[in-house]
């Protein structure tokens, strides 16, 4: 099979399913899902695939494919992956097959639902393979569409308003990533390559085989960086721009939340770790304690949210804004003393393990909002006062939920805990201070999840309505349930699977980016020093010596010195 | 080679128990009589059991590839020891004489040690997490004579544990159970189907978690483990899930546990910053270092043992050989003192919220809500014990500060915890409360320089105490489910196997001799800590509270523990129908209690020169033997000066035991005190002494309210302050909308439509010249030229 056609078709596969579905009688509900279920598990299959035909040992991009798009603007089709988002590919394929066996919970409108929720495969595994920004910006916006209508049409009471809330939301990060884009694009000279995200790249790095060249000053590229960072900020989501996402959750239902949870969210982590970062590797280094504190304050301000909620769905939403504000963490924890990078192994790690909480979360807070899903479809509410005592109740349930919710804990042995640990330890090499807050997240997460488990699980007896609606759990939850669990503990038992997979990628993005950066400086110092230049032709009227080799660092050192010595000399003329 | 089997063997031991989990889990749910089966409980037994064998195994592989050397190095010590145990103002006599064969003796003590490392501690990796450039996270096994000693220990009181547990709770067995300690909103009893094999399969994975917790190679797998005997404690504690104290009781256990590892959490970044590496001891291949270990990167200077330090008094990091390494920069590599410090504390602190010291002690009596088996295998032997096995292993990082530190934490501990015992009247929450005080106690010993002496009564406690929770697990048993023992009394006839054992434990634990030399193990490791303590309390003498303190407590222990014992079995029966339905236990869990006696009371056979002491101190850190001088700094004594002080030592430690018990006796044994009179004399004190000092209320106040406003004022910001600017935004847009819809209907409009009225006016207005007469358009056109061309001829005249 030729690489344009696998690629295209994992794209591709969920739309045609979508076109021939439309095809279908809408009364045929249980051939729509099952054809539906179909189509997910062939695409899941054709990412294996995918991946059984990765090269560990090769850095850079994989199976890279391009055509001409639209010309005149010199957009390509182009396609790729690499160690960074191949785990990311897979994950959004295997989300979105157990989402689809969710979706069963679906009663009404079959039809339109699966119709839109694979246009809405269609659009995330687009984002994750696209390598050409306009493309990806297109794929970006594609995913909105169905996202509206699905929270939208099947949403809860009040799904209107989450719908336009998270439209206008991820709207606005698309306009600030529009702009950064076209920066970008007209400062690389606007030349056929000017889209292509490998070649800007490359081109911010100044790497040796680069066939751009970046006309993007310093303070341009923080500027870039802010930008693109909001944007997928919002997408991620963090502290202050968040607010979408326990309505979105609350309100969609409930595989829409295991997609929204398990990969939109990692849209956000991944244009930053595919975008922001290597496009923008001196302004990712200017924001690098931005970016690291708006981890730590979504991480903590999460925690403390999710402890104050009485709905169940609404408490997993702010557990996601606390755990995906690890990925911040980690993915900022770039140490820069003296224009060197300190200890950049430690960074390194933080990356790692960003990514990995990426995966992690997106198997375990899938879980949970299906486990909530699950009780929901019973009772109808999700008020945390008023369970408990379903242990009893529903065995088998309760003991994969319990499973589910100690990943999200962080215990090791599960998904969460190597994700979380492995940021906060690479943390500290960057900023105690941020680091101890970071650490004591631990003790926060321990609180809400174990109350929660408590409230909803154990206990006497349940105390909520519909208390003869509760029947144990059927076979296909069960399914779902016991596959993100098993998921959830391989993973945390041996996740050198997806640190072998990340491996070589990630060394080559922070090394690219120290270059990078190191290229950024060298022209903002050279401007400085040109600046320095004439300042200290004045001073050297008044002293001696002339320091135009020496770095910039010691020349401010030196200047503070000859301030020093002429206060001095005038302190000594003063006293008689 | 050795190392490769005895990994093989402890790998049995330690995955057997997790494999049963996965089976009694799975198989116990889906089986067709769950109820009524013990199938899960043997197949626990049968785990645990074999791995108790292949531990023994291993350690007979151990000693063999030693030729037991080790001990004989310590006979030697033994000698001294039992010398001034029995001769003690003898040997103050001839302390003069002695000084010389006792340098001598340290001397060669080290060259031993020295000589031995490498050969008697096996390490290496099981498979590898992640990594990163030359950062390393690995799964490692980390194997010398402590580890043996634990795997040995765990696993047999383990099986103990677990055979006493198939009598203990095989009410389970039924479809419906009835608790009586859960109720409904209608004030009835809950019932439910019996949870046997569910119990079996938690404490196989416990047995799982805690061996691998033992076995580590490197401190971030110990923090792994740690954190899964934590879940294990959790999933027990709360293992009757209706009722809300022992849910209430599990998230507390859980949540303190966490706050400890937060500090763990520091430590471990401190840690992995500096030094980059996890391991514990280095890996060797063909005798060459491929992978260093923690322990050698830092390293003690040859005359005051202390951490060698640069100029700037930051602590060195230096290969095995004790060269320094280098950074990238060609620096030398160093870490911060106070960091080193911090790192230690860091550690320490995950130790005081595992094994439940001050000030994070207050979940262990709580914890006392899950089955009784649970609180003898995992609340008193080994899962607490954890704190204390974790900082006898990572004793070579911690600078003087953190050891002074872990013996003040111990010293406040074990005189809180005693004194809330001697109140204290649930029967299970005596030994809990036993269980802190006597963990402070091994805490204190490892600060002060004892480190032998706090891991030898790790082990001995560990016996003790887990003999006296499973007798009271079963006088609770026998008494139906009675804990109150003011409700107890005179059960000695009635269950005399259980009173005998219990006794033995009592003895025990109040550390007292016996005659032929058959001391109880309390005897050896209570003394050893005493020594330690009254050595350095010599040594420095600012801080002799280390020293006081646990003798007087020493008293209070005996005291509350006889006080138990009189009210349990002695006299009169107090309560008539508790006592009438009062039987003994069967055999399952009778025989358990005979088995544990036996370590009980003898484990410790021979001191200071027996087997046990001498298996765990086989590995212990080099720089135990000489102490170590700094100066400057406290100074650390060596063994010599401990030895020296044993005898006095041990002599006032039995005084207070023996005047504790006696105290007992004359109030407990006897009628000649009223008690309830004295309670009521002494009511504040009384009061704050069951009110355990107010700990809970205090960190209610501190801690748990202020964490719930922080939380509802986070939530209240996100619904109140961003929303509100969220939908000010969208209402500002909906304004400026209609403002533009007005503007374009009113004013855009309005023009467009101005130009079209007007054009059509005009129009309409024109229509009437529009007449069709031939003539009047001629003259139109006629006009028209005549008025052009006077236009343009007045424009451009000529």
């Amino acid at each position: 099979m030729n690489d344009t056609f696998l690629l295209s078709a994992i794209i591709f596969l969920p739309a045609v399913g979508a076109l021939l579905l439309s095809a279908l009688d809408s009364k045929a509900v249980d051939a729509i899902r099952m054809f539906s279920l179909g189509i997910t598990i062939a695409t899941f299959a054709l990412t294996l695939m995918l991946w059984s035909k990765f090269d560990y040992e090769a850095t850079g991009i994989q199976m890279h494919v391009a055509y001409e798009w639209i010309p005149t603007w010199n957009i390509f089709y182009r396609l790729g992956f690499d160690g960074i988002s191949l785990p990311l590919i897979i994950l959004t394929s295997f989300v979105s097959m157990l989402a689809c066996v969710a979706s069963w919970s679906i009663n009404k409108l079959h039809k339109g639902y699966f119709i839109l929720f694979l246009l809405l495969e269609t659009g995330m595994l687009g984002v994750f393979l696209s390598l050409d920004f306009f493309l990806f910006f297109v794929f970006w916006e594609v995913m909105l569409l169905p996202m509206y209508f699905l929270i939208g049409v099947w949403g809860g009471p009040r799904k209107e308003y989450a719908a336009i809330k998270f439209f206008l939301y991820t709207l606005a990060g698309g306009v600030l990533m529009l702009i950064a884009m076209l920066m970008l694009y007209f400062a690389s000279g606007g030349t056929t390559e000017s889209f292509n995200l490998i070649e800007l790249a490359k081109a911010a790095s100044g790497a040796a085989d680069a066939k751009l060249t970046s006309t993007l000053s310093g303070s341009m590229q923080v500027t870039a960086f802010v930008l693109l960072f909001i944007g997928f900020a919002i997408k991620l989501p963090a502290f202050p721009v968040h607010t979408w996402l326990p309505d979105a959750h609350v309100e969609a239902p409930t595989p829409i939340s295991m997609i929204l949870a398990g990969v939109l969210l990692k849209l956000g982590g991944y244009g930053i770790i595919r975008i922001a970062f290597p496009l923008c590797p001196y302004g990712a280094a200017q924001a690098a304690y931005f970016v690291v504190a708006i981890g730590v304050i979504s991480l903590i301000y999460g925690a403390f949210a999710a402890l104050a909620q009485t709905d169940f769905k609404r408490m997993v939403a702010y557990s996601s804004v606390s755990h995906m504000g690890y990925v911040l963490i980690g993915l900022g924890v770039w140490k820069i003393v003296d224009s060197a990078t300190i200890n950049a192994n430690m960074w390194l790690m933080g990356i790692n393990g960003a990514m990995f909480q990426m995966v992690a979360h997106g198997v375990s807070s899938a879980g949970m909002f299906f486990m909530v899903g699950v009780i929901y479809d019973r009772v109808h509410h999700r008020d945390l006062n008023k369970f408990g005592g379903l242990m009893g109740r529903m065995p088998l349930y309760s003991g994969l939920a319990a499973g589910l919710f100690f990943a999200g804990l962080g215990l090791p042995g599960l998904c969460g805990f190597i994700g979380e640990i492995f940021v906060v330890l690479s943390a500290w090499n960057y900023s105690p201070m941020l680091a101890i807050v970071s650490a004591s997240g631990v003790i926060l997460t321990a609180g809400y999840i174990l109350w929660a488990l408590q409230r909803v699980y154990l206990g006497a007896e349940y105390t909520g309505p519909h208390s003869e609606d509760i029947t144990p759990i059927n076979a296909r939850e069960a399914t779902v349930g016991g596959i993100l669990l098993a998921f959830a503990i391989f993973l945390g038992v041996y996740p050198a699977v997806v640190f072998n997979v990340m491996k070589k990628s990630t060394s080559e993005l922070v090394t690219s980016m120290q270059a990078g950066y190191a290229k950024a400086e060298g022209t903002v110092t050279a401007g400085d020093e040109a600046a320095a230049g004439e300042t200290q032709e004045e001073a050297a009227v008044l002293s001696e010596p002339k320091n135009d080799d020496i770095p910039p660092a010691q020349v401010q050192q030196q200047e503070a010195v000859d301030s020093l010595d002429s206060q001095l000399v005038r302190f000594d003329q003063a006293v008689p | 080679m050795v190392g490769e089997t005895l990994k093989f063997w402890l790998m049995i031991a330690w995955l057997l128990p997790l494999a049963g989990f996965a089976v009694e889990i799975f198989f116990g749910f889906y089986s067709k009589n769950p109820r009524g089966s013990k199938a899960a409980a043997w197949m626990a037994v049968a785990c645990i059991g074999i791995g108790f064998l292949c531990s023994a195994n291993a350690l007979r592989i151990w000693g063999n590839a030693n030729e037991w050397c080790v001990l004989e190095s310590h006979d030697t010590h033994g000698e001294h020891a039992e010398g001034e145990d029995g001769h003690g103002e003898e040997a103050h006599e001839h302390k003069a004489a002695d000084e010389n064969s006792h340098d001598e003796h340290a001397v060669s003590a080290t060259d031993h040690d020295a000589e031995k490392t490498g050969q008697t501690a096996y390490s290496g990796e099981i498979y590898r997490l992640a990594t990163f450039g030359s950062l390393t996270i690995a799964m490692d096994y980390y194997i010398d004579s402590l580890t043996l000693v634990m795997f040995t220990m765990v696993t047999f009181i383990a099986t103990c544990i677990h055979l006493f547990a198939i009598g203990y709770m095989s009410d389970e067995l039924v479809d419906d159970y009835v608790d009586h300690f859960a109720h409904t909103a209608d004030g009835k009893h809950v019932h439910r189907p019996g949870r046997f094999y569910r119990f079996f399969a938690f404490l196989s994975l416990f047995c799982f978690a805690m061996l691998g917790l033992v076995l580590a190679g490197n401190i971030f797998q110990v923090f792994i483990f740690w954190e899964l005997v934590g879940i294990c404690s959790f999933l027990l504690i709360g293992f009757y899930t209706e009722r809300k104290s022992a849910s209430n009781a599990a998230n507390k256990a859980f949540i303190m546990n966490r706050i400890g590892d937060f500090g763990f959490l520091i430590g471990l970044m401190v840690l992995w910053t500096f030094f980059g590496t996890f391991r514990f001891g280095d890996t060797a291949q063909d005798n060459v270092v491929t992978e260093q270990g923690l322990f050698s990167m830092v390293h003690r200077d040859a005359e005051s043992h202390d951490f060698m330090t640069d100029a700037d008094g930051e602590v060195l990091i230096t290969d095995p050989s004790g060269h320094v390494l280098k950074d990238e920069a060609g620096k030398a590599r160093t870490i911060p003192y106070f960091l080193l410090v911090i790192a230690g504390l860091g550690v320490f602190a995950g130790c005081v919220g595992k094994s439940a010291q001050f000030p994070l002690q207050t979940w262990l009596p709580d914890a006392m809500e899950g089955p009784t088996p649970v609180s003898a295998l995992v609340h008193s032997a080994t899962m607490v014990a954890a704190g204390v096995y974790l900082a006898g292993r990572f004793f070579p990082m911690f600078a003087h500060e953190v050891l002074l530190t872990i013996a003040y934490t111990g010293c406040i501990t074990l005189f809180i915890a005693a004194t809330i015992a001697v109140v204290a009247t649930d029967i299970k929450k005596v030994l809990a409360y036993s269980t802190i005080s006597q963990l402070g106690y091994m805490m204190l010993g490892i600060g002060v320089f004892g480190w032998a002496a706090g891991l030898f009564h790790l082990i001995t406690h560990a016996f003790f105490k887990s003999l006296m929770f499973l007798c009271s697990g079963s006088v609770i048993h026998g008494c139906h489910h009675e804990q109150e023992m003011p409700k107890m009394g005179g059960l000695l006839k009635k269950m005399p196997i259980t009173a005998l054992t219990m006794l033995i434990g009592v003895f025990a634990i109040s550390g007292f001799p016996m005659l032929f030399g058959l001391h109880f193990s309390g005897f050896h490791s209570k003394d050893a800590i005493v020594a330690s303590a009254l050595a350095f309390v010599i040594a420095n003498p600012i801080h002799y509270l280390l020293f006081v303190i646990p003798l007087l407590t020493a008293g209070i222990t005996a005291f509350y523990m006889f006080r138990l014992w009189f009210f349990t079995f002695w006299g009169a029966p107090r309560d008539q129908h508790v006592h009438d339905h009062a039987h003994e236990s069967p055999w399952i869990m009778a025989a358990p209690l005979v088995i544990l006696a036996v370590p009980a009371w003898l484990c410790a056979y021979g001191g200071e020169s027996g087997f046990l002491y001498g298996m765990l101190t086989g590995d212990e850190p080099a720089h135990l033997a000489t102490g170590v001088t700094a100066a400057g700094k406290i100074v650390l004594p060596s063994h010599h000066e401990i030895h020296q002080v044993h005898g006095d030592a041990g002599v006032l430690a039995l005084l207070a035991a023996f005047s504790g018990a006696l105290i007992a006796y004359i109030l407990y044994g006897t009628t000649l005190v009223n008690v309830e009179a004295m309670k009521k004399q002494m009511s504040i004190v009384h009061g704050f002494l069951t009110n355990k000092w107010h700990f809970d209320d205090l960190y209610d106040a501190l801690f748990m309210r202020p964490a719930h406003k922080v939380a509802a004022f986070c939530a209240w910001i996100d619904k109140t302050i961003f929303d509100t600017i969220l939908h000010g935004l969208a209402k500002a847009m909906i304004v400026i909308a209609n403002w533009d819809r007005m503007f374009d209907e009113k004013f855009v409009d309005g023009f467009v439509n101005l130009v079209g009225d007007a054009t059509q006016s005009v129009g309409s207005s024109l229509k009437v010249v529009q007449t069709g007469k031939l003539r009047q358009y001629v003259m139109f056109i006629v006009l028209g030229v005549v008025a052009l061309f006077a236009v343009v001829f007045s424009t451009f005249p000529g």
